[in-house]
């Protein structure tokens, strides 16, 4: 425990991560340190090995050849429950996976909280939909107060609340994040941005897969670029300047409209503030 | 609804209730017949004679509304409950077993056909509907084949005893199938499964998303086969109960049960793609489409119409259910 | 017992694998002599009629010639699953074809090309009207008009003048003849039948067919007779017609254990029987000599019903109905 405080030391790493389907190579020697209290940005265009990635990071894949180092030991996640198990907790782009369930029952899905005892051991429904709200919360999503809300009527903003939320609540050391804010309007998204900081002022490691160069510069305290399955750059904030980021990524392309969309952002970003 | 708490009576809230629909389809459907049918459909025997079809098609439809929440469908229904009767009557009707013995042999023999159902799914991760359609097809040929080679009939005859005949086969008050007391008491255990038990919350994400409710942690796999164990051990109960009731058992019987459990199931609101539905519901749906197909006969009108009378009412109580639900879609109560 | 029983369960598994096709063939099609195909349907009395084929196939193969069984497994596509019975029967190199036309339109052309190639054609149990304008030789079943009149008339005889007629199977021709003759056979002796038309939703589901009848009689107490189109229906109906505490008289078409034991024991009081046995082993061995040795009937039409089976007589018929012969 005492080690996934500190923050000088890795929670998990990838060490030279290979990952080949048929003949396919989708990720080819990666290297990743992923630190607690911090914000790491996967960043790449649409078929860069970005889901490849976390498909190996939450236990969906086993890599090819390489290694995982899980709190400093040489780990193997053998399904996503036993990645699950030890704290890392995935959160897909539309959030709440099950928009059908109520907030409060979505929330405690696999540990349903019970009360009474024997046969007549029955689903806690109060404490579950009174935790996932001052859970939503404490995470600044006032408008949810009702725990028996489904999941499908949440705007898209407050479903990755409910799906971060349930992480935090549930202890998760490290939390990946799959392109969160790419169905979202541009306040949604500095709203879960927001809530991505708080995350990791909790200590949490994240894991921020985007190809939104202002929304990883916004949060991001280490980014790793990817290219055809390959890491084609890694660095700390502050040592690359958007326009390298973009250039690498896209090839220039696209880069007047992004500039503006950027503008627009960090406008909002101060006033909201 | 601003200034609203919540334990005060909302009516906004009753109406997004997912069931308020079915109970409105059952409602109209049931005034409907009460105007056309006058008094001998509204009197005990009226009652009896919908809730009698009523129970029967529940006993199958609440274990195959947990099967279409969690994502799944089960159209071989219909030959588990030849299954079910016909082997109850060739145990305890042809070889003289005694009556209780032929009720577990024909239980067995329908939960064993779910438990296949559920294995080939699982390990072959073809779709249900697949696998339980030829399912549907190939228990009918064995049923059929053994049947013949047996008894060298379709039709087998069978007296169950007094015991099996109180508890399955007999008309209370001379006009209620015991089977209305069966359906009751399975309903009550169905809806403490699904509201107050943790598998109630797995069959829910099971249908609402396999991989992700798997990424919990949930066993997936034992779930979608006890669900399926389940309705195959009902739809061989129904059986038992029309051996016992009509003293004898056909092959060719329960066929017309698989599209009217889904029907009914479906009047009752859940959806087909998985992930949501009620208990409540799904009796509500159930009663309806008993009431429909069973009031036409107290109206007096020609019965060739039956069919279209009855596909039209459908199709109403499914359109009345749906409008309702997207309301239930809608946002809830907003904080005002 | 002929047959181990390793090779029955060999067979039920075979039969239970060939179901998918909704093609029932039993014998082998072994080579050498004439190949006399029957062509049937699935339920519990075409067992009665396949009891009789094979009777009759025992005198075939004693002859040096192959009988061949071919079944529906149902009844919800009937014209063009029997056509592709008959297309089978004559691709596999039939010499005589004994068969039911239940869909005059459909089967009819087909009939025509097998006799045509030469093959002989006898229609049994259904088809009397038009066997002879597509060329079939005999016809060897009931006239289910006549059975229909034969019991309306008995039935306004015993005093039961208003009947109605439990029909399962309302679009099929077939049935509709029966419910069409109790109608006239009242009607001459001054009472009448209505048809009661069951939806497709209550096909096989006893307690819908129950319940409906109850309906029917709760809603006009005056109807004194319920009679049901086959032997599974007339279960189902008994129970309704206490449950509505009627005395109305139940009858039936089509025979079973349970039925005769009603009639026997005065719960039931009367049953139309066609005789499926018989049917079954005259269309095999008809078609059998007709090939083998081109010998037909006097009679292009020999009638095995309409026989009414009452009290006086259901005691006799019980026996036979026990070993499939009735």
């Amino acid at each position: 425990m005492a080690k996934a405080k500190d923050s000088s030391a890795p929670i998990l790493a990838l060490n030279d991560v290979s990952k080949v389907f048929g003949g396919y190579r989708a990720l080819h020697d990666v290297s990743l340190n992923v630190y607690p209290g911090q914000v790491l940005c996967l960043l790449g265009d649409n078929g860069a090995g970005k889901s490849t990635l976390i498909k190996v990071l939450s236990g969906f894949h086993q890599p090819t050849s390489g290694t995982l180092e899980w709190e400093g030991e040489e780990a193997n996640f053998k399904s996503p429950k036993d990645a699950n198990d030890r704290g890392i907790a995935t959160v897909h782009q539309f959030g709440g996976t099950f928009p059908l369930m109520t907030i409060g029952r979505s929330f405690f899905v696999g540990v349903e909280p019970t009360k009474g005892w024997g046969p007549f051991k029955r689903f806690n429904k109060k404490y579950a939909n009174e935790t996932a709200v001052r859970e939503m919360q404490a995470l600044g999503i006032t408008r949810v107060t009702d725990g028996d809300r489904l999941i499908g009527s949440l705007s898209g903003g407050e479903r990755q609340a409910s799906a971060i939320a349930r992480a935090v609540h549930f202890g998760a050391k490290v939390l990946i994040l799959d392109e969160p804010t790419a169905a979202l309007g541009v306040k949604e998204a500095t709203h879960v941005l927001r809530i991505i900081m708080q995350a990791k002022l909790k200590g949490i490691a994240v894991i921020l897969v985007t190809h939104n160069v202002t929304h990883a510069l916004t949060v991001g305290d280490h980014f790793a670029v990817l290219i055809r399955g390959e890491k084609a750059d890694d660095f700390k904030k502050g040592e690359r300047t958007r326009e390298q980021i973009t250039d690498l990524m896209a090839g220039g392309e696209a880069m007047a409209e992004l500039e503006e969309e950027l503008n627009t952002l960090t406008g909002t970003i101060n006033r909201v503030n | 609804m601003a200034g609203q708490t919540k334990s005060r009576f909302d009516f906004g809230t009753l109406l997004r209730r997912p069931e308020f629909g079915a109970l409105i389809g059952t409602i109209v459907v049931f005034v409907f017949f009460s105007v056309a049918g006058g008094e001998p459909f509204t009197d005990l025997g009226g009652w009896a004679a919908w809730l009698n079809v009523a129970s029967e098609l529940g006993i199958i439809a609440l274990p195959v509304a947990l099967i279409m929440i969690a994502g799944d469908l089960d159209l071989s229904v219909g030959s588990t409950i030849a299954a079910g009767g016909v082997t109850m009557a060739v145990v305890s009707g042809f070889f003289d077993v005694p009556t209780p013995i032929g009720v577990v042999a024909g239980l067995a023999f329908g939960a064993l056909i779910g438990f296949i159902n559920g294995i080939i799914i699982v390990r072959t991760n073809l779709p249900s509907f697949v696998v339980t359609l030829a399912t549907q097809f190939a228990v009918f040929g064995l049923v059929l084949g053994l049947c013949k080679l047996i008894t060298g009939t379709v039709a087998v005859n069978v007296k169950a005893d007094e015991g099996v005949k109180a508890i399955f086969g007999t008309l209370l008050f001379g006009n209620f199938e015991t089977a209305i007391v069966i359906w009751a008491v399975l309903a009550l255990l169905v809806a403490w499964i699904l509201i107050k038990t943790k598998y109630g919350n797995w069959i829910y994400a099971i249908g609402g998303d396999m991989v992700s409710a798997k990424a919990t942690g949930i066993p997936v796999n034992k779930v979608r086969v006890w669900l399926f164990v389940g309705s195959g051990t009902a739809s061989a109960l129904v059986g038992v109960i029309q051996a016992s009731l009509y003293d004898s058992a056909q092959v060719s019987g329960g066929a017309s049960f698989v599209f009217n459990s889904i029907i009914a199931v479906v009047v009752g609101g859940v959806l087909l793609t998985g992930g949501y539905g009620s208990v409540v519901g799904v009796i509500l749906g159930t009663m309806t489409f008993a009431i429909v197909s069973q009031g036409i006969f107290f109206t007096g009108w020609d019965s060739d119409w039956a069919s279209l009378i009855l596909g039209g009412l459908l199709l109403v109580a499914v359109l009345t259910n749906n409008t309702f639900r997207r309301l239930a879609f809608s946002s809830g109560k907003k904080k005002g | 017992m002929k047959k181990s029983l390793t090779v029955k369960f060999a067979a039920a598994f075979a039969v239970a694998a060939l179901s998918l096709t909704g093609i029932n063939a039993t014998a082998a099609n072994a080579a050498g002599g004439n190949k006399i195909y029957v062509l049937g349907g699935g339920d519990a009395f075409f067992a009665v009629v396949k009891n009789g084929f094979e009777s009759a196939a025992l005198s075939v193969k004693a002859g040096g010639d192959t009988p061949i069984w071919l079944g529906l497994q149902n009844y919800d596509n009937i014209g063009p699953d029997m056509v592709k019975l008959i297309q089978t029967a004559v691709a596999q190199g039939a010499d005589a074809i004994a068969l039911p036309i239940w869909d005059a339109a459909a089967e009819g052309p087909e009939i025509k090309k097998a006799v045509a190639k030469g093959i002989k054609v006898i229609a049994y149990n259904a088809g009397e009207p038009v066997m002879k304008k597509y060329g079939a030789s005999a016809y060897i079943g009931t006239n289910e008009y006549t059975a229909g009149v034969k019991a309306g008339e008995y039935l306004a005889s015993m005093g039961k003048k208003n009947a109605i007629c439990v029909n399962d199977q309302p679009a099929s021709a077939n049935i509709k003849q029966r419910c069409d003759g109790l109608a006239k056979g009242e009607k001459n002796k001054g009472g009448k039948s209505t048809q009661l038309s069951l939806p497709a939703t209550a096909f096989g589901n006893a307690t819908a067919i129950a319940n409906a009848v109850k309906g029917a009689i709760t809603k006009d107490k005056t109807i004194n007779a319920v009679f049901t189109i086959s032997s599974a229906d007339c279960d189902a109906s008994v129970v309704g017609v206490k449950a509505a505490g009627s005395k109305a008289a139940i009858g039936s078409f089509d025979l079973s254990e349970n039925i005769l034991n009603r009639v026997k024991n005065g719960e039931q009081l009367v049953a139309v029987d066609q005789q499926g046995w018989l049917q079954g082993f005259l269309a095999t061995s008809t078609a059998w000599q007709y090939a083998a040795y081109g010998i037909l009937p006097a009679t292009t039409t020999i009638l095995t019903g309409p026989a009414l089976i009452t009290k006086a007589n259901a005691a006799t018929v019980i026996a036979g109905v026990k070993t499939g012969q009735r």
